[in-house]
């Protein structure tokens, strides 16, 4: 019973977090504990700089799914391209397309389409969640998504109900629909929050851990807590150090840090989620050691232990 | 120029001296709201009157400053809150928090007609304009500083600006909303129901074209009209828009104003904070310095002898800590190395992470006197490098 509630249950992994809190590390992690357990894996990233594929020591992807190794793919999604990809299912033909779409005004108009874009890029995502291959088995087992910072999250993953709510029933309405469906189906999309142990970060996750549950309705499945201080010295220890003023400092940040640390996880412990610790890691440059520093702490999650 | 021969000043003083606006730019999580609101003390302190102008502050930050309402105009920091830190304000210090959605409509109600003033506000492009739309938050914080600057009520303005994706949207805001406002696209499309002046037509009557027709198919007839809707609404007031965001262009690039970049040594802020400082380059702002927040102080071998000389137990947990330490103070001169050669001849200024989160003017003012040089970071590897070839 414990297993159901692993990410290796769900085909959809949505990682979200502020911005700087280490949410690229956990979803490159997260996706690599998904190859290696020998499943197909792809993670998404959208509209952004890369950062997945370079801190697994690979090249930047770009646009088209790629294999980075063994059962993982990753693709960077972008606006131009997922835009054309969506108007022409709608409209099938290439050439209506071109006449059409790549108008410079025509394009120029549906950049201020409320909510197009992110419609479009998340619609990209989701169809890697349901698309089958010529044997009607998924292409993917596991998608994650490397969700926008914080804020942006929101707007992001709320697109498809806004939508629902906004548009007369036609082609946009329906996509949205099914769409929608699939990220509120919690068997189907969970979501994963990262954090730090410091002030603005906290609040901001304990916000969008509501906002998700409430606005968006997908599931939140737990929270890491990334740069964890585990607690080292004792008060008697800092003491003890009262003649050397600084290593007692030292000793004082330790301790400053890893009382931030607990009061950190206490204030998450509210929102009633598994929280998982992962120690600040200590490692001569971040790149691919630092993910699979990242692995034996999340693999509880992903196993659902 | 005789001014060669002098010491080099720290590049954040000569700014506060010199101009009457700073803008703080950088990525998300950088701490660009706690070094706004230090510059403005450290202006406050040294006797000219300043104003914060802050985007979203932590708690604290705005307990802080005495902003407890949020809210969309100007307080004064009050006497207690300097008292109670141990500082003494020469000129007074102002904050506030910039309210996005309420700065729009204020907009919308000084410039729109009053009979069209609903139809604006309540209008899904304009809301997507005001919230949604690329670089809407970026103009309006700037919109907002003009404003601000235009009364002359302070000696500095320091504006925080939003965490932004992309270094452009914020430079190129102002020429987004523009051609928002005044785009082709939509009257090429909307051209008949335009010039018919009538709302609430049928689709049929926005143009019919080829184009409109397919569009709608996919977008759906009612986005278009509304569209229009608002083309029409808004019509009326594209000069003053235009007018207004050229002085807000204007006012970035002009001689009162510099701009500070805040990063961490963070490998992965870093590349940002390059990009960033290209583009502002490229659009010739003058970048008055780089902070650097959030630096490791260097181990002293002094630390490493009296750690040997203390009992077994202690001893080692000294140890290891000391190796963290040193560990992430070697990432982090690697990071500012490279920074340094990036964005030479503009200095780096280093502040150090605080073990904890600013709650009072004293916590500011610890970071306040390492952007004014007035401390330094223990084994900065970048002294000197404050002095402009």
């Amino acid at each position: 019973m414990a297993a159901s509630k692993g990410l290796q249950n769900r085909r959809l992994v949505v990682v979200t977090g502020k911005g700087g809190v280490g949410k690229s590390a956990v979803t490159a992690a997260l996706a690599t504990l998904s190859a290696r357990s020998g499943k197909r894996t792809l993670v998404c990233e959208v509209n952004t700089e890369e950062r997945i594929a370079p801190l697994l020591g690979h090249a930047p992807v770009g646009p088209e799914v790629q294999e980075l190794e063994e059962n993982l793919f990753a693709v960077d999604i972008r606006p131009q391209e997922s835009m054309k990809e969506y108007v022409l299912m709608t409209v099938k033909y290439e050439r209506v397309y071109k006449t059409v779409f790549e108008n410079r005004l025509v394009r120029y108009f549906l950049r201020f389409i409320p909510s197009l874009q992110e419609l479009v890029l998340l619609g990209k995502v989701l169809h890697h969640v349901r698309e089958k291959d010529a044997k009607g088995q998924y292409r993917f087992d596991h998608v994650f998504l490397d969700a926008p910072a914080t804020g942006h999250a929101v707007s992001f993953l709320k697109v498809p109900q806004v939508l629902i709510d906004t548009v007369p029933p036609g082609p946009l309405a329906n996509d949205a629909t099914w769409m929608r469906d699939l990220l509120v189906d919690p068997k189907v999309t969970a979501a994963v929050l990262v954090s730090l142990p410091e002030e603005m970060p906290v609040n901001e996750t304990l916000e969008l851990a509501r906002a998700l549950a409430t606005e968006v309705k997908v599931r939140p499945q737990a929270v890491v807590l990334n740069q964890f201080t585990p607690a080292r010295f004792s008060a008697a220890e800092v003491l003890a150090l009262e003649k050397m003023p600084s290593l007692r400092a030292r000793a004082e940040d330790h301790a400053g840090r890893q009382k931030m640390s607990t009061d950190a996880a206490r204030t998450l412990a509210q929102l009633g989620l598994p929280l998982v610790e992962v120690p600040q890691l200590f490692l001569p440059h971040f790149d691919r050691a630092a993910v699979e520093a990242f692995l034996p702490h999340l693999l509880p999650l992903w196993r659902g232990e | 120029m005789s001014s060669a021969e002098k010491a080099p000043g720290n590049p954040l003083l000569e700014a506060l001296e010199q101009r009457s606006v700073i803008v703080c730019v950088g990525a998300g999580g950088v701490g660009k709201t706690t070094i706004s609101a230090a510059l403005a003390l450290e202006a406050a302190r040294l006797g000219k009157s300043a104003l914060v102008c802050t985007i979203d502050p932590a708690r604290r930050l705005a307990n802080s400053l005495g902003l407890d309402a949020l809210g969309n105009t100007e307080s004064q920091v009050p006497e207690a809150k300097w008292k109670s830190a141990g500082l003494t304000a020469k000129a007074p210090l102002f904050a506030m928090m910039l309210d996005m959605k309420q700065s729009w409509d204020e907009l919308i109600n000084r410039y729109a007609p009053p009979d069209k003033r609903a139809r604006i506000l309540e209008n899904r492009f304009y809301q997507a304009l005001s919230s949604a739309l690329a670089g809407s938050q970026e103009y309006i914080s700037l919109e907002k500083l003009w404003e601000l600057q235009s009364g002359r009520a302070y000696g500095l303005i320091v504006l925080d600006t939003p965490p932004t994706a992309h270094a452009l949207d914020f430079l190129e805001a102002p020429d987004r909303i523009l051609d928002f406002l005044d785009n082709d696209a939509a009257k090429w499309l909307l051209t008949p129901a335009l010039a018919a002046g009538k709302l609430g037509l049928q689709l049929f009557n926005l143009g019919g074209s080829y184009v409109a027709k397919t569009l709608a198919r996919f977008t759906g007839g009612a986005m278009l009209q509304e569209l229009a809707t608002f083309m029409l609404a808004i019509g009326g007031l594209n000069e003053n828009f235009r007018e207004r965001a050229r002085a807000v262009r204007g006012l970035l690039a002009a001689e009162e104003t510099a701009f500070v970049l805040v990063t961490t040594p963070n490998p992965e802020r870093m590349d940002e904070a390059v990009h960033f400082f290209e583009v502002l380059r490229a659009q010739k702002m003058r970048v008055a310095a780089v902070v650097v927040n959030r630096v490791h102080s260097r181990v002293l071998d002094s630390d490493r002898a009296a750690a040997d000389a203390l009992p077994d137990g202690l001893r080692q947990k000294m140890k290891t800590t000391l190796d963290e330490l040193a560990l992430l103070a070697a990432q982090d001169a690697r990071a500012l190395a490279t920074l340094a050669a990036r964005v030479s001849p503009v200095a780096l200024v280093e502040v150090p992470l605080f073990p904890l989160d600013v709650h009072d003017l004293a916590g500011l003012h610890a970071s306040g006197e390492y952007l004014l040089g007035e401390r330094t970071v223990e084994g900065s590897q970048i002294e000197g490098s404050q002095i402009a070839p």
